[in-house]
């Protein structure tokens, strides 16, 4: 059986790994908004050294965690490249034919570079420490206050919990069937991008045809499991707070009244 | 009192419209009831054996109200299965169904036990303890923490039970609940179910086409296009050959092996284990007078010729995820060769490799060395790994794997699942479009049409239908045809006979052997059901723990009692009935095939019979 790495957990018995998923979510928000309020370079050392404090109590080896976000870091560059290119106003430090690079845009490209940089890490480090399975219990909990509006939590966590369930056996049932019709000829590497997808339809009608009927025999199995979805719906995964969780939401918000300070006292760069 | 009660039940799935193919094919029409009357009491463990088709999961879904009957009467516990009931009788019958991947909501196996009392509206701290109540009566309690899909097929099949009785019921239906395990997985899922109706008097309702399971039952009933057509004791029931074979289902082997020594003269009574077989054979010998035994075998040892390398592989290994938390090793060191023209089994349980390594045979896993990517260092580790196909090196990256794959047709389990064509046609079509895209319509036409009729199907019929549309052993067949259209020298199939009844088991065995004297020279089946590959190949592998065990062929293949259980694997029964033998002090020397070791029980009876005569 292939195991897949999905979510890119990395297992690991750490401060992290052991806080409420809830916790991490809300930490993980409010440091996202202390990034963004930056606007000098006293805050981007504040955010960086806290997020480099969030990776040690994680035991994520740095090799990992740059692993994690190597595919959106050419997105990034990319990103930041624009900006630096135009962005006309202020001081002129070169210039060439259509190209003029001015100095706020040298240091508003270094902030954007670093803030999208920090804010991919973080996310990346949530998922890394956190099972999708604690990860959706969390959300579930954040959300049930929405419960009083109508708005179906409940269902949206089950749909949650049940396509976690399933990426990994339609991960497997797509490399079986991919191999079975690689077995009788087709090619899924080579050709226009036409070829390709054209390829990819003998893969994905029986697919299809696959979800559907597990579909239906998952509906079956729920309800003879006497599933209705109906108010008398208890549950058992209880999420607790601990002292971590509170060391934790003291930390970040110190972090942000700091980052906040540092706003009103120190001019921003740009 | 009665736990269920049916009585005048009819049922008919809505008749699908103006398809003059699918009235003559078994199409869902099949699957309806037909006036079921009967009735299990409570602490009764009950097996429903039929044919694929025969209307035995309907019975089951209707039980618990999946589906409501167009007329006719079914009580549970007295109540009547109507709206307002739905919920207590779900709650008193548990339902585990076929597959063990359709039936679980979450990926932690306690989140999933959870799920029928979080339900019913069950306190937590109430549900904990059916958490552990449910997983200690399948004897899971180890793995509540862990996820599903680390487990193994019958884990999970357990973990599904465990599902069920965490609602406290007081029924649990088993719709062939075993049929897409491993020996190993049927035996751990039965042991569950036979303890839980002996100990805690749980009302059983097994429906199953393994006669081997049905024994273990108090009763049985066999259903056959909608109808009960037979119902009694299970060794009545299955023994009674005529009918039993009428009604699409086979007798159980040990049965066979009696009544097939009883037409050679050596009147033996009917048994249903190999316990019972050596005894009375025993007895038999001891009470004497044998009288004329007809030895006449006709020999039909097909000697192909075997001409070309076939398949050699040494010190292949493989490693899934290597260097990351997910790393398993999957192959260590497998030295295994594949005579060209054989008609070679593999076997072992799941996870034992034997998948991982037929990937290799056509190219769909590349060694390191074949890799594009792949640049020879000067001190890299020499490489001493061998696996050539034919004329192909399979280490070497400059290999044609496309002709490779041409050569070698793989047929994966649950063909019938890739199937994705609008028209049967076009499907079987597929394959030739790929690899021979020169050739004319005629030709192509040509070769369907072959392939089709090769597989046992009506050409002019079939070529325009939906390949959706076909019944399940139809698909299979489909599927077959569309691997084998290419003439591939070399045909590897990963358990061809997955999931289907005994007569749909033996039809596909069937349709291999004629596939192997006329189409394909070499004929590879990956299988854990040692009794088939017993039967039918002249060569053997066991593969366990990413190792070949053992190897040779299958005439010399008795002393694998070791290997077999180091392997996790079930015997064949004709191993185990003269294992049984042996310890009564009778030697018989034979094959692994029912009619090997017939014979050979023939010849010993006749070489001793004066012998034992005179005593």
């Amino acid at each position: 059986m292939r195991e897949v790495a999905f979510g890119q957990y990395y297992p690991a018995d750490s401060f992290a790994h052991k806080l409420d998923p809830r916790t991490k979510i809300l930490f993980l928000i409010c440091y996202i908004i202390g990034v963004f309020i930056t606007k000098n370079f006293y805050g981007l050392a504040v955010c960086t050294l806290l997020f480099a404090l969030a990776v040690l109590l994680s035991k994520v080896p740095l090799r990992t965690l740059v692993k994690s976000v190597k595919a959106v870091l050419f997105l990034l560059v990319f990103t930041a490249v624009l900006n630096l290119f135009f962005r006309k106003d202020g001081e002129v430090i070169f210039n060439w034919a259509f190209i003029t690079v001015t100095k706020e845009g040298v240091y508003s490209t270094i902030f954007l570079g670093a803030r999208l940089f920090l804010l991919v890490l973080s996310s990346s480090l949530l998922t890394l420490t956190t099972t999708p399975v604690s990860l959706t219990d969390g959300i579930e909990s954040l959300l049930s206050p929405l419960k009083k509006i109508k708005f179906p939590v409940h269902e949206l966590a089950l749909v949650m919990s049940i396509a976690l369930r399933f990426i990994p056996i339609l991960t497997d049932e797509t490399a079986r069937i991919m191999n079975a019709q690689k077995s009788r000829g087709a090619d899924f590497e080579s050709g226009s991008l036409i070829k390709k997808v054209k390829a990819v339809i003998p893969v994905l009608i029986p697919l299809l045809v696959s979800s559907f009927r597990r579909a239906d025999e998952l509906g079956d199995a729920m309800d003879a499991r006497c599933y209705s979805g109906s108010a008398v719906r208890t549950k058992y995964k209880k999420l607790t707070y601990s002292k971590r969780d509170l060391l934790a939401m003291i930390a970040v918000t110190l972090f942000l009244v700091g980052v906040i300070l540092l706003k009103i006292y120190f001019p921003a760069v740009f | 009192m009665e736990a269920i009660k049916f009585e005048k039940v009819y049922f008919s799935y809505e008749k699908p419209l103006d398809d003059p193919f699918l009235e003559s094919a078994p199409s869902r029409d099949a699957f309806s009831l037909d006036g079921i009357d009967f009735s299990i009491n409570e602490g009764e463990f009950v097996a429903v054996l039929g044919h694929n088709g025969s209307g035995k999961s309907t019975l089951a879904r209707l039980v618990n109200g999946l589906l409501t009957p167009e007329s006719g009467k079914i009580t549970v516990f007295g109540m009547e299965n109507t709206e307002e009931n739905l919920f207590e009788i779900r709650k008193n019958v548990g339902i585990v169904f076929q597959n063990p991947d359709n039936q679980m909501v979450a990926s932690i196996v306690e989140d999933d036990v959870a799920f029928g009392p979080e339900n019913i509206g069950i306190e937590r701290e109430e549900i904990g303890r059916r958490i552990g109540f449910a997983l200690s009566a399948v004897g899971m309690e180890k793995y509540r923490l862990s996820m599903p899909n680390r487990l193994s097929g019958g884990q999970k099949q357990r973990i599904a039970i465990a599902g069920a009785l965490a609602l406290k019921p007081r029924v649990l239906i088993l719709d062939e609940s075993t049929a897409m395990l491993d020996p190993r997985g049927r035996k751990e899922v039965m042991d569950v179910v036979l303890r839980l109706n002996k100990q805690e008097k749980m009302t059983v309702l097994l429906i199953t086409h393994f006669p081997e399971e049905a024994v273990l039952a108090d009763r049985a009933i066999v259903l056959s296009k909608g109808k009960i057509v037979l119902q009694g004791k299970p060794q009545d029931v299955l023994c009674d050959e005529e009918k039993i074979e009428k009604y699409g289902l086979r007798l159980p082997k040990a049965t066979r092996i009696c009544r097939e020594l009883t037409r050679r003269g050596i009147s033996m009574p009917d048994c249903l284990n190999e316990k019972e077989f050596a005894k009375n054979f025993v007895q038999k010998l001891n009470d004497g007078g044998t009288c004329a035994v007809n030895d006449e075998f006709d020999e039909k040892t097909l000697e192909k010729e075997k001409i070309g390398a076939g398949i050699v592989c040494k010190n292949l290994k493989f490693t899934y995820n290597p260097s990351s938390p997910f790393e398993t090793h999957a192959l260590e060191n497998v030295d295994l060769e594949i005579p060209s023209g054989s008609f070679f089994g593999i076997i072992g349980h799941t996870g034992s490799g034997k998948s991982t390594f037929v990937q290799h045979l056509n190219g769909l896993i590349k060694l390191p060395t074949a890799e594009k990517k792949y640049k020879e260092k000067k001190n890299s580790p020499k490489v001493d790994t061998v696996l050539t196909v034919g004329e192909f090196d399979l280490t070497k990256k400059d290999t044609n794997f496309n002709a490779l794959r041409k050569k070698v047709g793989m047929v994966f389990q649950y063909p019938e699942q890739q199937l994705f064509a609008e028209t049967v046609f076009d499907d079987v079509a597929f394959g030739l479009k790929n690899f021979l895209p020169e050739i004319s319509a005629e030709e192509t036409e040509n070769l369907v049409r072959q392939a089709l009729e090769t597989v046992g199907l009506d050409y002019e019929r079939i070529k325009g239908v939906s390949p959706f549309e076909l019944s399940g052993g139809q698909k299979r067949r489909v599927a077959i045809a569309g691997v084998i259209v290419t003439k591939p020298e070399i045909l590897v199939l990963d358990e061809p006979a997955a999931g289907l009844d005994p007569v749909g088991k033996e039809e596909i065995m069937r349709l291999l052997h004629s596939l192997h004297s006329s189409w394909c020279k070499t004929v590879v089946v990956v299988s854990h059901d040692m009794d088939e590959i017993a039967e039918n190949c002249d060569r053997v592998a066991v593969f366990g723990g990413g190792r070949v065990v053992a190897k040779g062929i299958t005439q010399e293949f008795f002393s694998l009692e070791k290997v077999a259980e180091e392997a996790g694997l079930d015997l064949p029964f004709t191993a185990k009935a003269s294992k049984e033998l042996s310890l009564l002090g009778v030697n018989v020397s034979s094959d692994l095939t029912a009619r090997g070791f017939v014979r050979s029980l023939v010849e010993f009876v006749k070489r001793n019979s004066r012998g034992w005569q005179n005593a």
